[in-house]
């Protein structure tokens, strides 16, 4: 009876420890053999320290009688053949990690859709999203060299774009100036996310930044000063740009030059508070003199400001990103003016089951235009109002490739019908 | 028979005890932060430390780029570095530095070592260089920053 008892007991207690362990470490066996890897070369190491730090003592005879020097190549030597060799993603020592110039980096973005809506005309079916071609290229200590590429399934060909082309040169923390094309600083997700779907909670942007909208511009072609500012725990930064603006065709940036002789302007000033780690928050205001092409009646030009606001926690516990505009209009010609608004506000949380893979998300956004509005309410550059809500579900299939499901509800003109749509998408980087 | 199973209960229960002990004073080593005796910062609070490792602070001083060394998975100063300075998994550490490469506010992640000594190694040879490593195997020719005014050892040292 006693000896049941204990086998009982110790099976209990055996069993206990193996189930404790395996919860611990999702993968034990992987892990352990790594650590015990790394801990074998921290001994190997020790004991090399040891034998030549004990060497000069010991005899220098192989047990052929042949000095040791004959056979092991010396120090200089090795180091010599070491620096020869071309630096890899594995170093060989601890020397070789010092940067190299130039070393360019490539990653990649792409994702699969499926889309299916009842808008009128609209068909369902799957669909081949951007693939997307990141760059990036230390030139030296201070040069760095950025481009994003991007290809685009179109009715006949794929449209090749240079997205992002950037070369900067950082002085310190606290002034970098960089030349070239760039997702316009006016907006916290253009910044944040660019092409790479994989990156963003949801499968689409805010309508308000979309690619290929009007109401905001998307890119900018020109030059920017960033940096952070002292500011101790606060944690502020900001951004100074100034470039073509938006082309003729307003959702275009200026990139063969500018549409007229006004440059465009941005500045952005954000905070990142020490205290609450993954918060943003931050606002910009935007000039730029619009001339529109093809020209409206009487060719009258904008005046354009924006002024915006934004807040971002993306610690997915939960995940809370907001954004708000105004876009505000001049017509040159009649001296009127019109201010038209949008914003979304997205809340996302990273549930804890199930090693974290699943995110269920929720946006609501907004779009108001007034109908008065000569330039937005022109055929060719319109933008109409939206109230949208989206819900779905983010699934993070491994560290670098994410399913996302969705439903989305839009409704624009007062007199359109509501459209309701079904999306899918994976979505990856590589 | 029962004397065989009492001594095999006994053993069972001290070589448990035993491996939950040897597990616990292994992950409760201090990690100390060391740069480059070159460098001239002695001290970092947690949040400065938190900044330069997670790339947000990029040069020591206007002449002194910043170069963040770390070990590679699955070391000890690794679990440390990313459970008490960059208060992320494994998972959100790549993912981190994918979106910051996208973002065009890095050109690459840390480099990433194999052994303490190859990482003694990039510290005592690159001037701009931080890194973790045990204390048990810090050795002349590196400079052991404090943390929140404290040296490994000392009481409150954060990074263990």
């Amino acid at each position: 009876m006693t000896i049941a008892r204990h086998i009982s007991f110790l099976l209990v207690l055996l069993l206990a420890t193996v189930i404790a362990r395996a919860q611990a470490t999702p993968e034990p066996e992987q892990s352990e053999a790594v650590k015990a890897l790394l801990t074998r070369i921290d001994k190997l190491e020790q004991r090399v320290a040891e034998l030549e730090g004990g060497k000069n003592t010991a005899s220098t005879l192989q047990p052929n009688g042949q000095p040791q020097g004959s056979q092991i190549p010396k120090a200089e030597v090795v180091e010599e053949n070491l620096a020869t060799q071309m630096p890899d993603d594995h170093p060989q020592n601890g020397r070789s990690v010092e940067p190299h110039f130039p070393s360019m980096q490539l990653h990649g973005f792409a994702d699969v859709d499926f889309s299916a809506t009842d808008e009128r005309g609209s068909f369902s079916g799957f669909n081949l999203g951007q693939f997307v071609l990141h760059v990036a290229s230390p030139l030296s200590k201070r040069v760095a060299y950025f481009g994003e590429l991007s290809f685009t399934a179109g009715p006949t060909s794929y449209t090749a774009d240079v997205e992002r082309s950037i070369i900067r040169y950082a002085y310190n923390d606290y002034f970098k100036l960089s030349f070239g094309r760039y997702h316009t600083p006016i907006n916290y997700w253009n910044t944040a996310f660019h092409h790479g779907l994989w990156l963003q909670t949801t499968i689409s942007r805010p309508e308000m930044i979309r690619f290929g909208g009007r109401f905001l511009p998307v890119h900018f072609l020109g030059m920017l000063a960033e940096g952070n500012i002292p500011s101790g725990s606060l944690g502020l930064g900001y951004e100074v740009g100034l470039g073509n603006g938006r082309a003729g065709t307003i959702s275009r940036a200026g990139d063969t030059g500018d549409v007229n002789s006004n440059r465009a302007w941005v500045a952005r000033i954000f905070a990142r508070p020490t205290s609450l780690r993954d918060l943003q928050i931050g606002g910009a205001v935007y000039r730029d003199k619009i001339t529109p092409v093809p020209a409206l009646t009487g060719s009258p030009t904008f005046g354009e400001w924006i002024s915006s606001a934004q807040i971002a926690w993306t610690r997915e516990t939960p995940e809370l990103i907001s954004e708000f505009a105004n876009v505000h209009h001049l017509n040159n010609l009649t001296g009127t003016v019109h201010n038209s608004q949008a914003y979304y506000i997205q809340l996302a949380y990273r549930l804890p089951w199930e090693q974290r893979k699943w995110k269920p998300y929720y946006r609501f956004e907004y779009t108001h235009v007034p109908t008065t509005e000569p330039l937005f309410s022109t055929t060719a550059f319109e933008v109409t109002d939206l109230v949208g809500s989206t819900a779905g579900v983010r699934f993070d299939i491994t560290d670098f490739a994410a399913f996302k499901w969705e439903y989305r509800h839009t409704k624009h003109r007062p007199a359109d019908p509501p459209v309701n749509g079904v999306f899918v998408q994976t979505s990856f980087t590589f | 028979m029962a004397r065989l199973a009492t001594f095999w209960f006994w053993f069972a229960v001290a070589a448990i005890a035993l491996l939950c002990l040897g597990q616990s004073f292994g992950q409760s080593q201090d990690v100390a932060v060391i740069v480059n005796p070159k460098n001239n910062v002695d001290n970092l609070s947690m949040a400065e430390l938190a900044k330069i490792f997670r790339g947000e602070r990029q040069y020591w001083r206007t002449d002194l780029p910043v170069l963040v060394l770390l070990r590679a998975p699955g070391s000890y100063e690794r679990e440390v570095a990313l459970r008490s300075i960059f208060r992320m998994t494994e998972s959100q550490y790549k993912q981190y530095w994918v979106s910051r490469i996208m973002r065009a506010e890095a050109t690459s992640p840390p480099a990433e070592l194999y052994s303490s000594g190859m990482t003694k190694e990039g510290v005592t040879s690159i001037p701009g260089s931080i890194a973790c490593i045990s204390a048990s195997d810090v050795k002349p020719g590196v400079k052991v920053v404090r943390i929140n005014g404290r040296l490994p050892g000392e009481p409150g040292y954060p990074l263990h």
